[in-house]
């Protein structure tokens, strides 16, 4: 009430653009702040058009954005609802791409290989590192804290291409690493397997190129975590007479349910999308053992052209890692 | 005190005295299983690369007979060879990760600023419109995205890569930045304004340069994505002078499979150029990430 009648005065006053009589002649009598009172001065309208240098400074982000962000986000759930195959015009056909896509054998094998892949991707992307950050945060060396770290980094600066390309060496059944080692180990029948063009062995090793599952970043922010718990606790701690191991589950595991989320959010999200590794490796072979949905999207979309339903397939994933992420977010919550 | 209390490793107080060689001999033998465990991680970590390594100097002959432990002489040809195919792409790389690295910072810095410094309606809305960009996965965006480069013609350009990662990186470079703009002493704004300084000049000479450290931060994190995303210019680009290193190794390892020699120089020659940037860095990278511990 206050506020609407300040608002008149202001404006048949006509000095509402000089800030300081209006702060000046109402600041007795408003009981908001001067931010939240400017607000009530003046209507959205003119505030807009004050603020116009902001929005210009602005333009650049939003132009970018809009062209290679949202727009291509709406074309994605728009394109899925039509048959856009390449050079003939869409026609619109509502929902057939999904009803097409759950019956079809080879999505719905997609999505069981990519639901293999990520579980083992998460575990062992999510355990791992903690170990490993661990062992380096409970070294009494300073500089071999400070070496061990700069090592584990190692995988991050890699490009992961040049690591496929090295487990493609590696799997290769005449030249490749495994092979030479298991015959030199002396078990020779598993020694002429053709990791990759198996389908029953594909999967596994495609699993198997995150050996040995220290990826980078993982072991850096668990340390980071792990440095960010006051040292006071372990004192305590160690007063009380508990062990290293004893700290471990009932200090250091809690106090790092942040990074241990972060970290779990962060490989669904990467795993549910996987599509370089077995673009790489198999191309989805043998016989769609390493199939994943990201890679049948991108086949689909480059191969075969069928553009609508490529988009089909990628709004279904969009909804998976969505719908986990939320679901991560809520059943997790910090206390 | 909090500080050092924060920052420290454990048992930093029990070691606060200079190391003698003989506690260092104490510190390893109380700690040799976990040398143990993370020197055989590491060993893991590094093994085929060395095998890359050794590989990368040995001819066809060599490599018959001995494929994997180190041969001499070591046939330096494989590099020439393989150099003259990976160079340019390296080049090409440094180009294009480049420019786009600077279009994130000063874009990103930009609107970060704005958005730190200013209300003007909308503020909020505009800012979690620009953060709910980070939910939506790329698998998402990569056809549709496709689909715009192409009808801009833009297919095959090196601005293909170049503007939907300054579009897409800047959103993570504004994120940070925020928090860190909001942070600035305004004093020191204020004190410009009164000297007459407008506001693009108070952010080109005050804060950036107040910002060096966490720029650097974002610049490294940018290089990284952007060095080694390999299907976006898979998908975009087809004349092979304007690849970037990535996906000209992967075509390269197309032409060369079996090579070995040549193929595991290429390979080398490809990782050199991030670890230069890692050792040049290195200190920002790891304290960057343990700056107040990042989580969810």
């Amino acid at each position: 009430m206050e506020a609407r009648k300040h608002r008149f005065h202001a404006s048949i006053a006509g000095s509402s653009l000089i800030e300081d009589t209006s702060v000046s002649t109402s600041v007795v009598t408003s009981p908001a702040t001067p931010l939240s009172y400017k607000k009530h001065k003046h209507s959205l309208w003119q505030r807009i058009v004050r603020a116009r240098y902001y929005y210009m400074l602005l333009l650049p982000c939003f132009i970018l954005l809009a062209i290679f962000c949202y727009y291509p986000a709406i074309l994605a759930l728009w394109g899925s609802i039509f048959t856009l195959d390449y050079g003939r015009s869409g026609e619109y056909v509502g929902l057939q791409n999904f009803r097409e896509l759950f019956n079809d054998p080879i999505f719905i094998k997609s999505v069981k290989n990519v639901v293999a892949l990520t579980v083992f991707g998460t575990i062992t992307a999510v355990t791992v590192p903690i170990f490993v950050a661990e062992w380096i945060f409970r070294l009494k060396s300073d500089r071999a804290q400070y070496i061990y770290r700069i090592l584990m980094v190692w995988p991050a600066i890699v490009p992961g291409l040049v690591t496929l390309l090295l487990w493609q060496f590696i799997y290769d059944p005449y030249y490749g690493l495994l092979n030479a080692i298991l015959k030199w180990v002396g078990l020779n029948e598993w020694s002429t397997k053709a990791w990759l063009a198996d389908p029953d062995l594909a999967l596994y090793a495609l699993m198997g190129t995150a050996f040995p599952f220290v990826g980078g970043i993982g072991v850096l922010i668990y340390l980071a975590g792990l440095q960010s718990i006051p040292v006071d606790i372990y004192d305590a701690a160690k007063l009380d007479g508990a062990s290293g191991f004893r700290q471990f589950l009932t200090i250091d595991l809690p106090l790092i349910k942040g990074q241990i989320r972060l970290n779990l959010v962060l490989s669904i999200i990467a795993g549910l999308q996987a599509l370089t590794g077995p673009l790489v490796l198999t191309g989805g072979g043998p016989v769609n053992a390493t199939m994943v949905p990201g890679l049948y999207m991108y086949q689909q979309a480059f191969t075969y052209g069928r553009l609508g339903y490529a988009s089909a397939i990628g709004v279904v994933v969009f909804i998976a890692v969505l719908a986990l992420t939320i679901l991560n977010m809520t059943l997790f919550k910090d206390d | 005190m909090a500080d050092t209390v924060l920052a420290a490793p454990l048992d930093e107080r029990e070691s606060a005295h200079a190391k003698t060689s003989s506690s260092r001999w104490k510190d390893f033998k109380d700690d040799w299983w976990k040398h143990l465990l993370l020197g055989i991680i590491s060993f893991f970590l590094f093994f085929p690369f060395l095998v890359t390594l050794s590989i990368s100097f040995k001819d066809l002959s060599q490599f018959a007979t001995q494929p994997f432990w180190p041969t001499l002489p070591l046939t330096w040809s494989n590099y020439d060879e393989a150099g003259r195919i990976v160079i340019p792409f390296i080049l090409n790389s440094i180009v294009i990760c480049g420019i786009t690295c600077l279009g994130v910072v000063l874009i990103g810095a930009l609107t970060a600023w704005v958005f730190a410094n200013y209300d003007f309606p909308g503020r909020e809305i505009l800012y979690y419109l620009i953060l709910a960009l980070l939910m939506i996965p790329s698998i998402l965006t990569l056809i549709p995205t496709f689909v715009v480069v192409s009808r801009l013609h833009l297919l095959d350009t090196r601005w293909a890569l170049i503007l939907p990662w300054i579009a897409g990186g800047q959103v993570f470079a504004i994120f940070i930045l925020r928090t860190f703009f909001a942070a600035l002493p305004k004093d020191l704004f204020e004190a410009a304004r009164l000297d007459g300084a407008g506001e693009l000049a108070i952010f080109a000479r005050i804060g950036l340069p107040l910002s060096k450290s966490i720029l650097g931060v974002v610049a490294i994190f940018n290089i990284l994505g952007t060095w080694n995303d390999f299907l976006w210019p898979l998908v975009t680009l087809t004349s092979k002078d304007i690849f970037p290193l990535v996906l000209g190794l992967y075509r390269f390892q197309d032409q060369y499979y079996s090579v070995w020699g040549p193929l595991m120089a290429g390979y080398v020659i490809g990782t050199i150029p991030l670890v230069i940037l890692f050792m040049f860095t290195s200190k920002l990278f790891v304290q960057g990430l343990a700056a107040g511990g990042i989580k969810l």
